[in-house]
């Protein structure tokens, strides 16, 4: 069995929509449309965001009811005042990453959890790129039709007197959710309630909570049934 | 038309807002129940099969855009409203538990997609 030590291959499978993409950016770079390393850069740029300017937005309006007025009314230029232009990097904007901006406040009576059931649209320009589960087949098609189950896999469970509030985000608006401040937070500054707004608190799939950041370390769990040697 | 002439429209403004202006005033308005129309959409459609024939209220009048079904093929000249319409779960999945009566779904159409109800 002398293959039985050949490296497994890196992916098993390329999706359809896998070699769609790459047809269409080699076209569009053999045209001129745009160049390789413009792909690179573009690229560079959309890893480079992470969920903290959505973090700090939500901060700033837990403290600052103007600022949080201003947030539900237009997110679009509420995410100035955390540093984010949604027209970066090209002046108008990311090609799916459209700039309409809707935060959705949850209150004691409503939880708002987002999801993209045609696709994955997700408010990238202030939130980053979007968590791998987001994106699956599995948690688009059930988080419509089964909301709480699918919140429970989560750990979070909404009592059964708080409205959940599902948003596909189907078109050109883009959702994030503004959680509630939690208790025990009392005279916190911008900076540590900033920390414990969490990317799935701003999907809904979770609460913040004063004593999780999401900088924390990671516990250790020592396996309950370890195999010997290992 | 050039190539670009989309970004060039959206430069300085962003997309949706650079069709502010450019629809028809608005046939709904926040608190309108409406149905959801079974329209054909044979090449490409942005509404949920789900959501067909259900009834709503709308929760936000959003923006002007071409409609995604005329933007697939860069027909961009006849914008209309767009709508987020909020609707009870119950409405959509009869077998959705009635002890979570309250819950309610909102996802958003374009003018065309809806009719009194
Ligand atoms: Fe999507």
């Amino acid at each position: 069995m002398a293959d039985k030590h050949k490296p497994a291959p890196m992916v098993d499978e390329v999706s359809d929509f896998e070699v769609l993409e790459v047809a269409v950016r080699e076209l569009a770079i053999e045209k001129g449309l745009f160049s390789a390393e413009d792909h690179r850069r573009f690229a560079e740029f959309a890893h480079s965001i992470g969920p903290l300017p959505a973090a700090r937005l939500v901060a700033k309006s837990w403290l600052d009811p103007e600022f949080k007025k201003l947030a539900l009314e237009d997110g679009f230029t509420a995410s100035k005042e955390v540093g984010i232009d949604w027209l970066n990097p090209t002046g108008f904007g990311t090609p799916s990453d459209y700039c309409d901006l809707r935060v959705l406040e949850n209150t004691p009576s409503v939880h708002h959890v987002v999801v993209c059931t045609l696709c994955s649209c997700y408010p990238r320009p202030i939130l980053g790129h979007s968590p791998e589960w987001y994106r699956t087949p599995n948690y688009r098609r059930r988080l419509v039709r089964w909301p709480r189950q699918v919140l429970s896999e989560f750990g979070l469970q909404i009592p059964s007197d708080v409205e959940v509030r599902v948003e596909d985000s189907n078109q050109k608006c883009r959702f994030m959710v503004m959680p509630m401040r939690p208790e025990g937070t009392e005279d916190w500054s911008e900076d540590q309630l900033a920390e414990i707004v969490t990317r799935d608190c701003m999907l809904g799939v979770a609460l913040p909570h004063p004593d999780r950041k999401a900088d924390d370390k990671r516990p250790v769990h020592k396996a309950a049934n370890p195999v010997h040697g290992h | 038309m050039s190539r670009g002439h989309h970004a060039e429209k959206a430069t300085g403004k962003g997309d949706p807002q650079c069709f502010r202006g450019e629809a028809p005033a608005p046939k709904f308005k926040v608190g309108d129940r409406v149905r959801i129309r079974d329209l054909p959409d044979i090449f490409y459609t942005r509404c949920q099969v789900y959501t067909r024939g259900a009834e709503g209220v709308v929760a936000v009048v959003t923006h002007e855009s071409p409609a995604p079904e005329d933007e697939a093929w860069d027909n961009v000249d006849e914008p209309e409203w767009f709508y987020i319409v909020r609707f009870k779960q119950k409405e959509l999945w009869p077998e959705y538990p009635d002890v979570y009566e309250n819950d309610t779904l909102q996802t958003e159409f374009s003018e065309r997609w809806l009719e009194s109800a």
